[in-house]
């Protein structure tokens, strides 16, 4: 699974590198430029039903993160 | 003015009432602007009973509660309510001192990385490194807290920020964020809805805590609306109007037999602002196999995450409710009386495991308390046995007059969630129902009713053990009773008393009502404590992972 983010937080890229190896996915790839935005590229290989659990709780972070 | 003027300023743009905290060194700035301050600072006797009584605070009214504390320790011992909050989908604000800024990396006293540690236990956390931010950014952590679906937002402040000068204390003009603000509920979806509701010969509708979101009222004209037949989960305990025959009862492990069996056998299942937790499901594969599955939810990232939703409805939940019914009203709508009437004989009466009738049991000393409560009481409970007993009885007049730990199932939650209940409910009685685990969790409490004469009345089922994880030593794990058993517990009517807090007891069912009433009508705070047989279960129960079909409602 690969997928491109914008997000206010860089920190927001070690918290989803985190939730990766909680559900037991490996993070094979990730970049970041952090500027006024962040834009973050992240690869991800594991199983199917954890990617999917993987994918919602990186959408929840990005709402979260959204301006008011 | 200061930093920490600042933030109380901006508390009191938010309308912010009440604070529930302790004070410590690097939060001292804020506890000296708080001196004579009309926003109201309650002295709770451990951190973790302050995020507790915000949660409690926000969960009976609606609005955000807020707490705070100091670094390190005091941010730390934060953390469960947090968790707590977030599981529950409760608006929060906590508010914690952090060292100066030049410590902070030092490993300086009192220091701790509490955004990093709270990062997983909010919706966000903010540091404020410049004290012309602090308006703003406590702005955003109202608005978060509160919009779409609701959660705790942390906000670290460093000691020299908050004694730092400002003069920014406007924030810009944004529109508020309120609950049910987020996405419109898709025409497609609705109508998509609507048409499997209309073609559905067994539909039922589990409600989730997503309805305390100002949804109650449309929700009770939509089941109404179809004679459709619901259940809660214990989130939504309360949103049930009040005779409705068509009422399940709450469904999951400890629920009613009579909705776990009408779930199980339903061909179209409406799921509205709830999210399909363990603690309901069972074994997801095997949960209500024939049904369509119609989710609703503010927070699209519950969809298909346990259950498939064949529709998806993402959006506000009252909001969803009013376009079903509109959608409902432009043609046919369907009745599901028989249907319900059927669901309520697949139940039955809740079964007893009571011993003898002259040996109090917990379950009667909550039927007779039950009885006794004011009809616009608030109830909280705390974690355990006490707290299924409590939901399978309950029939709180509205989601928001009832509170428990839900999602996280914290011990020590209920008696300060009712401290915090209380504040936000003046005028209302409040109660919290609580084991001799869980109280044993935040006895010094006893002091905050105290100093504030706080009216909560504490029902104490003690039946002498951690009863929820000795009934499963004894149905699991071969009554092998490992660190469960409290036979050495105090004298809690002599802590009680030593707290100055008003103490009644029961040890028996005769002469109980009267000692109950006589409780009930205490003026202040007051301790009821219920010496109750140590070894009766919880029933029914569907074993962890199983399905209605495996339904124990009595030792093997």
């Amino acid at each position: 699974m690969t997928c491109e983010l914008t997000l206010r937080d860089v920190r927001s890229v070690a918290r989803i590198v985190n939730l990766a190896h909680r559900f037991n996915c490996r993070c094979t790839h990730v970049t970041a430029n952090a500027d006024a935005t962040v834009t973050a590229r992240f690869a991800f290989d594991g199983a199917a039903v954890a990617l999917v659990r993987l994918r919602a709780q990186i959408d929840r972070i990005v709402a979260y993160e959204a301006p008011q | 003015m200061n930093g920490a003027q600042a933030v109380l300023a901006a508390l009191e743009r938010e309308g912010v009432d009440t604070v529930f905290g302790y004070p410590g060194g690097a939060i001292m700035p804020l506890y000296d602007a708080l001196f004579g301050h009309p926003v109201r600072h309650v002295l709770v006797r451990h951190e973790a009973a302050a995020a507790f009584a915000a949660s409690g605070y926000a969960r009976t009214s609606g609005r955000v509660g807020v707490c705070c504390a100091t670094s390190g320790p005091g941010a730390t011992n934060l953390v469960t309510g947090l968790l707590d909050a977030m599981m529950d989908s409760v608006p929060v604000v906590a508010i914690t001192g952090q060292v100066r800024r030049e410590l902070m990396g030092t490993d300086g006293f009192q220091e701790a990385d509490v955004c990093a540690i709270t990062q997983a236990v909010t919706k966000r956390n903010m540091l404020v490194s410049d004290v012309d931010s602090i308006a703003e950014t406590l702005a955003e952590a109202f608005a978060l807290a509160r919009r779409g679906r609701p959660g705790p937002v942390l906000v670290d402040i460093p000691n020299d920020v908050l004694k730092a000068q400002t003069d920014v204390t406007a924030v810009p003009e944004k529109p508020p964020g309120r609950i049910g603000d987020g996405p419109r509920v898709s025409d497609a979806a609705v109508r998509d809805a609507v048409a499997r509701i209309r073609s559905a010969r067994r539909p039922v509708a589990i409600v989730g805590g997503g309805v305390r979101a100002g949804a109650v009222d449309l929700y009770r004209m939509f089941v109404a609306m179809l004679g459709l037949p619901h259940a809660a989960t214990i989130n939504a305990l309360g949103a049930a109007a009040s005779g409705d025959a068509a009422y399940l009862g709450m469904l999951g492990m400890h629920g009613l037999k009579a909705a776990n069996k009408a779930v199980q056998r339903a061909d179209v299942i409406l799921a509205l602002g709830m999210r399909f937790d363990d603690r309901v499901t069972g074994k997801p594969d095997r949960f209500a196999r024939e049904a369509t599955v119609i989710h609703a939810d503010i927070d699209a990232t519950e969809f298909n995450k346990i259950i498939t939703a064949n529709v998806a409805l993402h959006g506000d939940l009252g909001e969803t409710l009013r376009a079903l019914v509109n959608e409902l009203a432009r043609g046919h709508v369907p009745r599901f009386d028989d249907w319900a009437a059927e669901a309520r004989l697949l139940g039955g009466p809740l079964p007893s495991d009571r011993v003898a009738d002259d040996v109090l049991s917990a379950t009667d000393v909550l039927d007779r308390v039950f009885a006794a409560l004011p009809g616009d009481a608030i109830v909280t409970t705390d974690v355990g046995q006490h707290q299924m007993w409590a939901a399978q009885r309950a029939r709180p007049a509205h989601p928001r007059k009832y509170a428990t730990s839900a999602g996280l199932g914290a011990m020590g939650f209920g008696f300060p969630a009712a401290v915090g209940a209380a504040y936000a409910n003046p005028t209302v009685p409040v109660f919290a129902i609580v084991g001799d685990g869980g109280f044993q969790m935040c006895l010094p409490e006893l002091a905050t009713l105290r100093r504030y004469k706080i009216p909560v009345k504490i029902v104490l089922i003690d039946n002498q053990n951690l009863g929820m994880v000795r009934q499963w030593q004894e149905l699991f794990f071969s009554e092998r009773y490992s660190a469960t058993n409290l036979a050495d517990n105090p004298d809690f009517v002599a802590i009680a008393r030593a707290y100055g807090i008003e103490a009644f007891a029961i040890d028996a069912p005769a002469g109980a009502d009267d000692v109950i009433a006589r409780f009930v009508a205490a003026r202040g705070p007051a301790l009821l404590h219920c010496a109750c047989h140590p070894t009766e279960n919880v029933w029914p129960m569907i074993p962890a992972g199983m399905t209605v079909d495996d339904l124990m409602e009595a030792r093997a």
